[in-house]
This record gives structure tokens, C-alpha cells and sequence, in this order.
């Protein structure tokens, strides 16, 4: 790490402090007081508003551990090394792995391939900070943050034409309506239907509405201001069904790229504008 | 009261075979079977022992994940998840009782049941609550989500006083609200709202003292 990207993390941290100050945050999503939860609301605003997104910094951590893992090599569609414009064809098909794949698993893949990790260590790699707010810096982060930015200002274009594609596009749908598990809850629980809901304080975007399912997926990376890094889709995903009282969700499963499949397939169109950046 | 909700339920029906002859049409071709999906979902989930039971679906879950909402479904679907959801409530042991208020409070507040993630967050698998507030606004001034019908002053919706809350009308109305949060599926076929009793996330006990939070005259609820 350079000097001046240590001096980034440094002031994303003393950011970070300043917000957690008072108390030691919860780290349970949904659980902060109606103080904190104002407290972070303004912060984040503070941070729209002076343009300030701390989750710039993983951009330079990605750069760095891409050399130090070998992914220069890997092929996200369009090429060995090939970054610009790659993440926003994704998910596709891989011949070479035989798989659809989303951006985070074919990263999985390239990093058992030519960093040579099992992928046992691929999963320990990705979940790093998984669970631990407060300023963790994790090369995985890192790593997607950076090939996600490589495509800012590219449209999402999912190719659905491919029926291997379509295929699990229809997957991640069924997937997306399946009622599991002893909360009875589906993705569509809170993420469709014409009716605007809030889930405690927190607005739900829907999948039913124009534009909503593009707005949310395409600033993913996300930086959480109350953890003080930025949430991949695989931990979103995770996120989400960790509240919905599933069992644990296995990042770079199937059931994580049909969820993208679906989800980056309804965006088709929309703008990456990484990181995007939340409270 | 309890004779509107059924009146309800099987109006709501109605309006479903309505619906549904209307879209007889719309025969979707399936790329994918349902074997394939719930494979996808298992490979995709931990197979933690103490949770492998929450990725088999009941008959009653694989019929409402076929519908995206209840006006889709058929009046025979609705049917169906209405009678498997009333066969299958329990009461207490002594029957139909106005709970503790206080004891349903602490159960309605939290948010932390059934909740579990082995990625660092203190969430225990034991750990029981019914985070009524993420869907429900409730007591007066608290926040809450709009995913479900405000229930401030709901004892007051059911007529709940002193006088009559031990008569077997009073008792009558506690048990259809028992019954809604017990399973909510036997009143509102395939609700968001989790079947919390049926699952064992709430004892029958603990269903009780939530009914009576929400009724009891002197339950903040109804202040
Ligand atoms: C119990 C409610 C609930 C369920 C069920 C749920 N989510 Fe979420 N989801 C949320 C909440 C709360 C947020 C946070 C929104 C925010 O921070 O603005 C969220 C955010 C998201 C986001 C990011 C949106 C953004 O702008 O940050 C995505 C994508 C998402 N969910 C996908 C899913 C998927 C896929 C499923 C099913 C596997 C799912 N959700 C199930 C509650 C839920
Ligand atoms: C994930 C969302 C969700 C949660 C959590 C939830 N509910 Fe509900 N609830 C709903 C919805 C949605 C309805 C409306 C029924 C319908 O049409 O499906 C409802 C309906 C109800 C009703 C019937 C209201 C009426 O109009 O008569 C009661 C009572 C109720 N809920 C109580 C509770 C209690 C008590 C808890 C916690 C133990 C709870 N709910 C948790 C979503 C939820």
C-alpha cells in the first residue's frame, strides 16, 4: 500500500470514528436508537452534499491487489485483463468454466485459477470483513470495487438473448418469488409489488417498480457510512437473507449469480456509477 | 367481527376466480422446474445441521411462491393454504386466554428472533422476537414499517373493554387474533406477514401475551 492510499483509509477511519463516537455502533442492521440513526442520516447527507465518497479508497487497494493475485490474467468476458466496460456485460456465460457467472464469482474462479487458492480460501477471502464494521479493509472488497469502477459510465447490458443466460435469468425469478424457511419470506416480500413500504425507517425499493431494481444494483459496491466500508453484492445478498432468517447464504453459489442474473437483467440499461454510498 | 373476517377472506376469494378466469390465458412456458430451483436454493444455503430444516418447503410455501400476489392466485390455491393453516393451530394448554401485556411487549419489540449469521453479528439461533416493528406501527410516537396495517388502538378496533374481555364474546375475539398471528395465512392466505406460532418461533404462550398487548384497555397499544 502507498503512503497516500494508507493516508485515505487513515481519514476514511477518523471519518468512521467520528461517527461511531458516542457508543459502540450496533452492528446489527435495524438495531441503532432513533438518535443514532438521525446522527447518521445527517452524516451521510454531510458526505452526499461535499461530494465525499470514502469508498474511492478501495479503488486503490483493488488496483494493487490485482497485481499481487495474478488477475490481470483473468478473462471477465471480454478478454484476459480486459477491465473496461467488463463488469457491465456481466453475468454471462463462461466456456471456459461452463457456468453463467456474476462479477464476483468469476473473480472466485480466477482467484483459484491463478492465485492459486482453494475454494475454501476464495470464501474466507470474500467474507474477511463480513460482519466486522468499522474500518476492515479487504483486498476482495478491494478487488470488485475496482473492476466494478473500471465500468462507470457503461449501461448495464445483461445479454439475455443467450439462453444460458435466460436460463438462469428465469432461475434467479423463481428464486426471487420461493417462500422458505421458518419466516416464510421471499425476495419479494420487500423488494416488490406497486405499494411504497418501509421496513422500520428504511425505504424498499421493488422490483416491480420502473427503474428501481436498475437504481439499486448499479451503485453496488455500496460504502456503508455506519460500517465504514463498502458492501458487495454478495453481502447484500447475504444481508438480506440473513433477515430473512434463512440459513446462511454461500457467496459464489448458484443462487447468488441467478439472483444477479435477474437483478443485473432488469437493470439492462441502467448506468454503473460505483461506489455508491449509504448510511 | 369475526364474521368480517371470514366475509373477508371469502370475498377475497371471490374476487380471485374473477381474476383468474380472466388470466386462464396466461399459460407461461417453464424453463425452469421447481426441482432445479430448490436445488439452486439448497446448494446456495449452509448446511449448518441446526438450520437444515428451514430449506424444505411446506405444501403451504410452495403453493404461495407461485403467485406473486394473493389476487393472482385461484380460489382453490387460496383454499388450500387457508385449511392447512387452520388444521394446524395450537392453542394453550389451558385454551384461550387474555395474556400478560407486558410479557407480549418485550416479544413485539424485539428484533432479534430467528435471526443467524455465523459472519460475526451476536444474533444467537435461540434468541426469540417477533419484530413486530419492521412491518407495524404500533404504540403512538414509535417507529415502525408500513408493510403491514397500522395497529395502534387495535383493542379498540375489536371493541375490547374490561367489561366484555372475559365474556365469551371478548374470548371469541381474542382467539381470531390469536389465530392471525399464530398463523396469519389461515385469515390472509400467503401474507408477508411470517406464520410465527406454526414455525415455533412463538410458543402458544407467547402468542397469548401478543394478544394481549394488542387488546388489553391498558396495554399502551390502546392508551
Ligand atoms: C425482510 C425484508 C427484506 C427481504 C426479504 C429482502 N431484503 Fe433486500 N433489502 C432490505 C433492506 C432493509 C435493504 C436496505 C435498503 C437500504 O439500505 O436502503 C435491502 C437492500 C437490498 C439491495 C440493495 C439496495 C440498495 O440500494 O442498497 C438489494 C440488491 C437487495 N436488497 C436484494 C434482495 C434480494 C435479492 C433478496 C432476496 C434474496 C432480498 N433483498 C430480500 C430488506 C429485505
Ligand atoms: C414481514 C412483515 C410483517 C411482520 C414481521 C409482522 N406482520 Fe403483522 N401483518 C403484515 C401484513 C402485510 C398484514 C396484512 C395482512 C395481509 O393482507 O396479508 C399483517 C396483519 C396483521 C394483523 C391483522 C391486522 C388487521 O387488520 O386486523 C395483526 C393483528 C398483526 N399483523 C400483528 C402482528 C404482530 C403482533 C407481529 C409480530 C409478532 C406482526 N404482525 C409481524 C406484515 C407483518
Amino acid at each position: 500500500m502507498n503512503k497516500k492510499l494508507l493516508l485515505g483509509v487513515f481519514t476514511c477511519g477518523a471519518l468512521a470514528g467520528i461517527l461511531l463516537s458516542t457508543k459502540a455502533f450496533a452492528q446489527v442492521e435495524g438495531e441503532l436508537s432513533p438518535e443514532e440513526e438521525i446522527r447518521l442520516v445527517q452524516e451521510f447527507n454531510r458526505m452526499l452534499a461535499e461530494g465525499i465518497n470514502p469508498g474511492e479508497v478501495w479503488y486503490e487497494v483493488g488496483k494493487e491487489a490485482i497485481k499481487k493475485y495474478n488477475l490481470d490474467k483473468c478473462d471477465l468476458g471480454l478478454g484476459p485483463g480486459v477491465f473496461k466496460g467488463a463488469a457491465a456485460q456481466l453475468p454471462r456465460y463462461f466456456a471456459d468454466a461452463g457456468k453463467v457467472m456474476d462479477l464476483e464469482t468469476r473473480v472466485g474462479w480466477c482467484l483459484q485459477k491463478y492465485a492459486g487458492m482453494t475454494q475454501e480460501q476464495v470464501l474466507k477471502f470474500v467474507r474477511q470483513c463480513w460482519g466486522k464494521s468499522g474500518n476492515c479493509v479487504s483486498e476482495y472488497d478491494g478487488i470488485i470495487m475496482y473492476l466494478t469502477m473500471e465500468s462507470n459510465g457503461h449501461k448495464i447490458k445483461v445479454n439475455l438473448k443467450d439462453p444460458k443466460v435466460k436460463k438462469m435469468y428465469d432461475m434467479g425469478k423463481k428464486v426471487y418469488y420461493a417462500r422458505l424457511g421458518s419466516w416464510d419470506f421471499n425476495c419479494a416480500t420487500c423488494h416488490a409489488g406497486q405499494k411504497e413500504v418501509r421496513i422500520r425507517a428504511t425505504r424498499l425499493w421493488s422490483a416491480d417498480r420502473p427503474g428501481e431494481a436498475g437504481n439499486a444494483v448499479s451503485i453496488f459496491p455500496k460504502y456503508l457510512v455506519r460500517w465504514g466500508m463498502p458492501m458487495s453484492m454478495h453481502y447484500r445478498y447475504a444481508e438480506c437473507i440473513r433477515q430473512m432468517r434463512w440459513p446462511e447464504f454461500i457467496p459464489h453459489s448458484d443462487l447468488g449469480v441467478a439472483l444477479s442474473t435477474y437483478l443485473y437483467g432488469l437493470a439492462n440499461g441502467t448506468e454503473i456509477k460505483a461506489p455508491g454510498i449509504g448510511r | 367481527m369475526k364474521r368480517l373476517l371470514i366475509f373477508a377472506v371469502i370475498s377475497g376469494a371471490l374476487i380471485g376466480v374473477v381474476e383468474a378466469q380472466q388470466k386462464k390465458a396466461k399459460t407461461e412456458k417453464e424453463s425452469v422446474k421447481e426441482e432445479e430451483v430448490l436445488k439452486v436454493l439448497k446448494d446456495g444455503l449452509s448446511q449448518d445441521p441446526r438450520f437444515a430444516w428451514k430449506i424444505q418447503q411446506d405444501e403451504a410455501q410452495r403453493i404461495c411462491s407461485q403467485y406473486s400476489s394473493r389476487e393472482e392466485m385461484p380460489a382453490q390455491a387460496i383454499q388450500r393454504v387457508i385449511q392447512l393453516s387452520q388444521s394446524e393451530i395450537r392453542y394453550p394448554q389451558w385454551g384461550i386466554y387474555m395474556g400478560d401485556w407486558k410479557e407480549g411487549k418485550k416479544l413485539v419489540d424485539s428484533p432479534r428472533g430467528g435471526r443467524f449469521a455465523s459472519y460475526g453479528f451476536s444474533d444467537k439461533p435461540t434468541d426469540k422476537g417477533g419484530n413486530c416493528y419492521a412491518c407495524h406501527l404500533i404504540e403512538k410516537g414509535m417507529p415502525g414499517g408500513t408493510m403491514g396495517p397500522n395497529l395502534y388502538q387495535y383493542g379498540k378496533r375489536w371493541d375490547i373493554t374490561k367489561e366484555n374481555m372475559n365474556t365469551p364474546e371478548g374470548i371469541e375475539k381474542i382467539k381470531a387474533v390469536y389465530n392471525i398471528i399464530y398463523n396469519s395465512w389461515s385469515a390472509f392466505p400467503c401474507s408477508s406477514m411470517p406464520r410465527f406460532g406454526y414455525h415455533g418461533n412463538l410458543s402458544p404462550e407467547d402468542v397469548a401475551n401478543i394478544v394481549a398487548y394488542l387488546l388489553h384497555p391498558e396495554s399502551p397499544v390502546n392508551k
